[in-house]
């Protein structure tokens, strides 16, 4: 069947299998930055946005994006947060292996975006579905606070690391 | 790699129906699919439920509060309308059920419809004495939950869809408390508790224990209910509460399997069916904290 | 930190090489390809335990339009080999070809496919005939030892390793310093207690995945996921008739080993099928097939046996080790031999036994993963610390202070172990566990009274001491090339395999660091058998350690070599020349930029500074580590909840602080569901239960507790500049101190784990009622 959905910003039509799930669609079209890991929906390192909701492209019908938006980290590369996200990742050591690194951009991005509370409770929760099997999760969460201090102008209000 | 022939989209719930009944072959609803992608069904075709006006939230004048089918678990974590209904229970119950970007299209009608006895939204749903409203394109039915689900993975559906539920105005102001027992923070239930006790003029009028994966479907512990009712909460004694506690784990129906021996099980709806009454009845001297797991 | 003693690259947090493009999601891994007309191969797995693969028809899937190749044991020539990624001769049976006669594993071989895509691969699958000749399969570690009329392998081992042909014995091990039954007799006290050790599995998150194809030269072509490339090689030459010049193995990023990928899981079948049809192959695992046919840490039964003084002078210790390497025995000997050697030198005592058993059975198979057998031994031994120091009265803190390794202490069990073979005596030339021990004292609170957050609940805290090695002593070897480019910088090329630990980045601070260059100006290539010298890859905690001494000597030929240049238009000597600030100065205020030196060398002395040094050590020191644990546990619901993980580490010079903390914070990860839920389940068939992340629990951001890393550095005098390694030993500790905790906090301990909260329930429940 065909479909049309806008991914990253651009209306793309594109021929698939109606059974076909999210993640193999958009590595056949090239989005590597969405990678297959557990393809059950719970290793998240097939993160995308959808509507901008962070979801695990394994377990999303491709045919469900018909009209509506995709976004992948292809799509954020010039993102002013997501950069800043990308820059703390590095600084903070938070690449490993790097598999798990690109689902975990996505779903920070999603919840810093979404105005969500920023403890490191908060973070935590953001990344239940983002296995790491690397960094024990020190570092990226390090990472993502020090981005939430940045946002909010100052040291960390709500809690901070626990 | 699912096969499938045709993925079809429905407007309406009326169209949902119609699409579905219309053929060749078997067809089948999708919502959120992440049951379904987990374990494709055996089918020729999927009707996409998610653009069918199924995915409201909404509270009556009179307080009742309606939920779509189509729902999404996130959407019911985060809905200020659910907040206040029965001490945010059912944002517990959604914001435990699965990882974050699961819950962003996984449904409360396909939690319900997929049947599991570890489904995590159907204890809180039972507690709260929600009704099941079913379609096809002749009738309407309304079926209490309690009797919506048959056996493991059958409900009383049929190839109807579940257009939504609906909590009754009188549930909202139960006392509740509920307890998601998990071997790491992010899994399925190995026991779910959830109570909630009407309480008026300091007498438990209604009064509702509901399991989860301690039976073949979500049950109700009955019995243990019946201790409760008509007990004063001032004066309710910690040996009733245990014995009440004792009888839903005597009433419950677990099984061995790879997660927990049938006798842990057993057990565990004993000690959180304590806990949680006490919880509900907000006693916070007896049970302050619950460690590791989630409180849910 | 080390970067006090005045060094610009090496003891700093620089940019790790990888990092951006990684962070980017760039196209980098295995998968992130495609060649045209690529096929994609799925593989048909024994439903049975133990079968005769009597028949495959194959001629339905053939006919299925879309599939090219489909293959069984009657396609392809039997060679004995090991799959295990070790250095020649492997000391692991030949017990492996590449498609078997025999099923010996649900999960096992039987057919493989390849096809225009995957789901007509999988199609095909289920148009494959099979006829079995079922077998009685053994499943149950002792039965495996006592029968012989089941035999899990019946021709023997062409290297004598295991007793294939006679018993189901995969690996034997007795080795005794001094007489421990004579010695036990003599001794206050005897604790003996038994461990038992679950199936694990590594779950990198990427999963195997490996890509072959032909080029235009007829050469084979592996672009594959593995920690391996050279001894991969070597191994397909072998099993293919081939020569290895006509095999490159190409590794790009790799997302994550954990000794997962120390083996050859998939890249022989894309390779025979690549060979056949002339096509590119490609075989990916799905997660249920990492979690039955990829490979386990050996689940082990530990026996310890221990006599004391009543002062808490340990006179005699026997390690009893009775494993399960399932259906194949890659790396059955070492993986066991490391469970005593690596741990038992902790405490070295005067009389030492150590006792093997490792056994086939018809279940799925184990290997190599991160910590090696130590994680079993460490985990069995630190607990029984603390149960003699219980018996004794003795304070458990004590107890260790007063038996423990220190520095100039020989290790004698190394000696008698080896790889295999005899290997080389070890003696701790630097430690930093004492200090370990009371910084990791401090920073958990040890001896202070802590309150639980409930009424309902009990706090403890528990403790453990870990040793590893940096590489294997007098075996592991690797080289380096280092070359200079016009601008000033230099490719790195090495044979070493970063597989997400980032080896890549210390190295390029090694060479940046006798360069005196900055780190960045030095781009490293790691990792194909055509462009890059030798290295054994990346296992055994070696990179740091062995690869690191190679690049320190090829950078320092090529100073060496700038010197001689400059040296004789400056007319000064060699020696007198100093590199440093990506400047060359010599006397009299003489003075070139890297840049410059490098113009110079290319275009006047028309030279190319390059060198290749290759670095073996007979020694492997061993990093050591001191790890807390504090928890709360919930007596009537068996749940624990772990507080905190405290980590000291010595792992000598720390190179790189946020890389070595990242190590131990993963490692400790990794440990804790070792220590709390991850268990591969079997049914008494032999049928894995719980092939995916829904069932097989890893943690997740909420389980992890809030950690504190100290990283005590030594001198470490035969590394790079100090160097030892990080990488296993901080995984061997959390568990033992958890459980240890456990037991602080409930007075009942947990000798199996994971000790899920059932298992602490059932615990409880049977202590209260004796
Ligand atoms: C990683 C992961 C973790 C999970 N964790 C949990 C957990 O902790 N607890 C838990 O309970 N579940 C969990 N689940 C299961 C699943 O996410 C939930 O059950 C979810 O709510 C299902 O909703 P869905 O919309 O995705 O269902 P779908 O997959 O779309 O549908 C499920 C079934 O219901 C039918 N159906 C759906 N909607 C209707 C309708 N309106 N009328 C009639 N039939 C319908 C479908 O035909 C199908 O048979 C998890 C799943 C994943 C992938
Ligand atoms: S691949 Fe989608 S969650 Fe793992
Ligand atoms: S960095 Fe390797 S999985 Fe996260």
């Amino acid at each position: 069947m065909k479909i049309e959905m806008e991914l990253n910003g651009r209306a793309v039509t594109h021929e698939i299998d109606p059974g076909a799930n999210l993640l193999s669609v958009l590595r056949g079209m090239g989005q590597f930055s969405v990678k297959l890991g557990c393809e059950t929906g719970d290793c998240g390192s097939c993160t995308v946005l959808l509507d901008g909701e962070p979801v695990n492209s394994c377990v999303v019908a491709a045919a469900r994006t018909h009209s509506h938006k995709v976004t992948t980290l292809e799509g954020l590369l010039g993102d002013p947060l997501m950069k800043e996200l990308q820059q703390e990742l590095v600084d903070k050591g938070a690449v490993q292996c790097g598999y798990c690194s690109p689902g975990i951009l996505i779903s920070l991005y999603a919840h810093f975006r979404a105005g969500n509370e920023l403890t490191d409770h908060h973070l935590r929760e953001a990344l239940t579905g983002n296995l790491c099997r690397c960094t024990g999760y020190v570092k990226p969460l390090e990472a993502a606070l020090t981005v939430a201090q940045n946002q909010q102008g100052g040291p960390d209000e709500q809690g901070g690391a626990s | 790699m699912w096969e499938l022939k045709e993925y079809r989209f429905a407007a309406t719930a009326q169209e949902a129906g119609a699409l579905r009944r219309q053929g060749p072959g078997k067809g089948a609803y999708i919502a959120g699919g992440t049951d379904m992608y987990l374990q494709p069904v055996d089918c020729d075709f999927v009707v996409d439920i998610n653009n069918a006006g199924l995915s409201d939230i909404a509270r009556t004048p009179a307080g009742d509060l309606f939920l779509g089918a189509a729902t999404t678990l996130h959407n019911i974590a985060t809905n200020p309308l659910v907040a206040d209904f029965a001490e945010g229970m059912l944002i517990q119950a959604a914001s435990h059920c699965g990882n974050r970007p699961v819950r962003s299209t996984a449904t409360v009608g396909g939690n319900l419809c997929h049947a599991l006895p570890s489904a995590d939204m159907a204890p809180v749903l039972l507690a709260l004495d929600a009704t099941c409203y079913i379609a096809d394109e002749e009738s309407q039915e309304s079926v209490p939950l309690a009797d919506f689900f048959v056996s493991p993975r059958v409900t009383v559906l049929d190839d109807r869809l579940l257009v939504g539920l609906a909590l009754p105005a009188e549930a909202a102001t139960r006392r509740c408390a509920s307890y998601k027992l998990t071997r790491s923070a992010e899994d399925i239930s190995l026991v779910q508790v959830v109570v909630a006790l009407g309480v008026e003029n300091g007498k438990i009028e209604t009064a509702r224990i509901a399991l989860g994966a301690v039976a073949p479907v979500p049950m109700r512990a009955v019995l243990a209910e019946a201790q409760l009712v008509g007990q004063s909460v001032a004066d309710i004694s910690l040996d009733l509460v245990a014995d009440a506690a004792a009888i839903a784990a005597g009433e419950c129906e677990p099984r061995d399997d790879h997660r927990a021996s049938a006798e842990y099980r057993r057990d565990m709806v004993r000690v959180l069916t304590r806990r949680q009454i006490m919880k509900a009845l907000h006693d916070e001297t007896t049970i302050t904290k619950d460690s590791g797991g989630t409180v849910a | 930190m080390s970067a006090s003693k005045n060094r610009h690259a090496v003891g700093h947090n620089v940019e790790k090489v990888d990092a951006f493009k990684l962070a980017r999601g760039e196209a980098v891994y295995t998968d992130d390809i495609t060649r045209p007309g690529m096929l994609t191969a799925k593989v048909l797995r024994s439903p049975h335990a133990h079968a005769r693969i009597v028949k495959v028809d194959v001629s339905a899937a053939m006919a299925l339009e879309g599939v090219a190749d489909v293959i069984w044991h009657e396609d392809v020539k039997a060679i004995a080999h090991t799959r295990a990624g070790q250095s020649y001769p492997e000391p692991s049976p030949y017990d492996t070809v590449i498609m078997p006669h025999k099923a010996r594993f649900i999960g096992d071989r039987v057919a493989v496919v390849a096809a225009d895509t995957a789901a007509i691969a999988e199609k095909a699958l289920k148009l494959i005939e099979v006829q079995y000749e079922i077998l009685p399969a053994i499943c149950d570690m002792d039965e495996a030892l006592e029968r012989t009329d089941v035999l899990v392998h019946e021709e023997a081992d062409p290297l004598g390793i295991g007793g294939g042909g006679k018993s189901n014995v995969a690996a034997h091990i007795d080795k005794q310093v001094g007489d421990v039954d004579a010695a036990l007799k003599t001794c206050d006290l005897v604790v003996e207690r038994v461990y038992h050790l679950p199936r694990v599995q590594a779950s990198h998150i990427e999963p195997h995945i490996s890509i072959a194809w032909v080029d235009e030269d007829r050469r084979l072509i592996v672009r594959t996921s593995t920690q391996v490339p050279f001894h991969l090689r070597r191994i397909l030459a072998r099993i293919l008739e081939m020569s290895e010049s006509q095999i490159r193995v190409i590794k790009p990023r790799v997302g994550g080993g954990f000794g997962d990928k120390q083996e050859m899981v998939v890249e022989d079948l894309v390779s025979v099928l690549a060979l056949r049809t002339g096509r590119p192959v490609r075989l990916e695992f799905t997660r249920a097939e990492e979690l039955i046919a990829a490979r386990y840490r050996h689940p082990q039964r530990i026996t310890m046996t221990t006599g004391v003084m009543k002062d808490g002078t340990m006179v005699a210790n026997r390690m009893h080790v009775m494993a399960d390497t399932g259906a194949y025995g890659s790396h059955a000997l070492t993986v066991q031999g490391n469970t005593g050697q690596k741990v038992m030198p902790m405490y070295p005592a005067p009389n030492i036994h150590f006792l093997v058993d490792c056994v086939y059975t018809n279940n799925p198979i184990s290997g190599a993963f991160r910590g090696y057998g130590a994680p079993q031994g460490c985990f069995a031994l630190e607990s029984h610390m603390d149960e003699v120091a219980r018996e004794l009265g003795m304070d458990r803190l004590e107890l260790r202070l007063k038996n423990h390794i220190r520095l100039g202490d020989t290790d004698p069990l190394s000696a008698k172990l080896g790889e295999g073979r005899e290997g080389l005596a070890r003696v701790v030339r630097s430690t930093g566990l004492d200090e370990a021990i009371v910084q990791g004292c401090e920073a958990i609170g040890w001896g202070q009274e802590k309150k639980p957050s409930a009424p309902h609940l009990k706090r403890g805290v528990g403790m453990a001491l870990a040793m590893q090695g940096s590489g294997i002593a007098g075996v592991d070897w690797g080289a380096a090339t280092v070359k200079l480019n016009d601008d000033g910088s230099v490719n790195l090329a090495v044979g070493a395999t970063d597989i997400g630990q980032g080896s890549d980045t210390i190295l390029a601070q090694f060479c940046a660091e006798e360069l005196g260059i900055p780190t960045e100006k030095v781009l490293v290539l790691s990792s194909d058998t055509d462009l890059t010298p030798f290295d054994v890859g990346a296992y055994a905690s070696s990179t740091t350690y062995v690869s690191g001494g190679a690049v320190v000597k090829a950078a320092i030929k090529v100073r060496e070599q700038l010197a001689e240049v400059l040296g004789s238009t400056w007319e000064c000597k060699a020696g007198e020349i100093i590199f440093a600030d990506s400047k060359a100065t010599g006397p009299g205020g003489k003075s070139m930029t890297m840049a410059e030196v490098a113009m110079f060398a290319l275009y006047d002395a028309k030279i190319q500074p390059m060198a290749t040094a290759s670095h073996m050590s007979n020694e492997s020191p061993p990093p050591f580590a001191a790890q807390f644990a504090d928890v709360e546990v919930d007596p009537e619901t068996g749940q624990v909840e772990v507080l905190k993980i405290v980590s000291a580490v010595d792992c000598g010079t720390v190179v790189h602080p946020r890389l070595a903390q990242g190590q131990v914070e993963g490692a400790v990860a990794q440990a804790l569901g070792y220590a709390l839920f991850e268990e591969v389940l079997l049914d008494r068939s032999g049928k894995v239960l719980n092939p995916n992340f829904l069932d097989y629990k890893i943690a997740s951001a909420l389980d992890v507790p809030p950690m504190v890393t100290i990283l005590v550095e030594t001198d470490e005098p035969t590394g790079p500049h100090g160097a030892k390694a990080a990488g296993e030993v901080p995984i061997d500790g959390p568990a033992p101190a958890i459980v240890n905790a456990i037991c602080d906090a409930v007075g009942v301990r947990n000798y199996r784990i994971p000790a899920t909260p059932e298992r602490v329930w059932r615990g409880i429940k049977e202590a209260t009622q004796e």
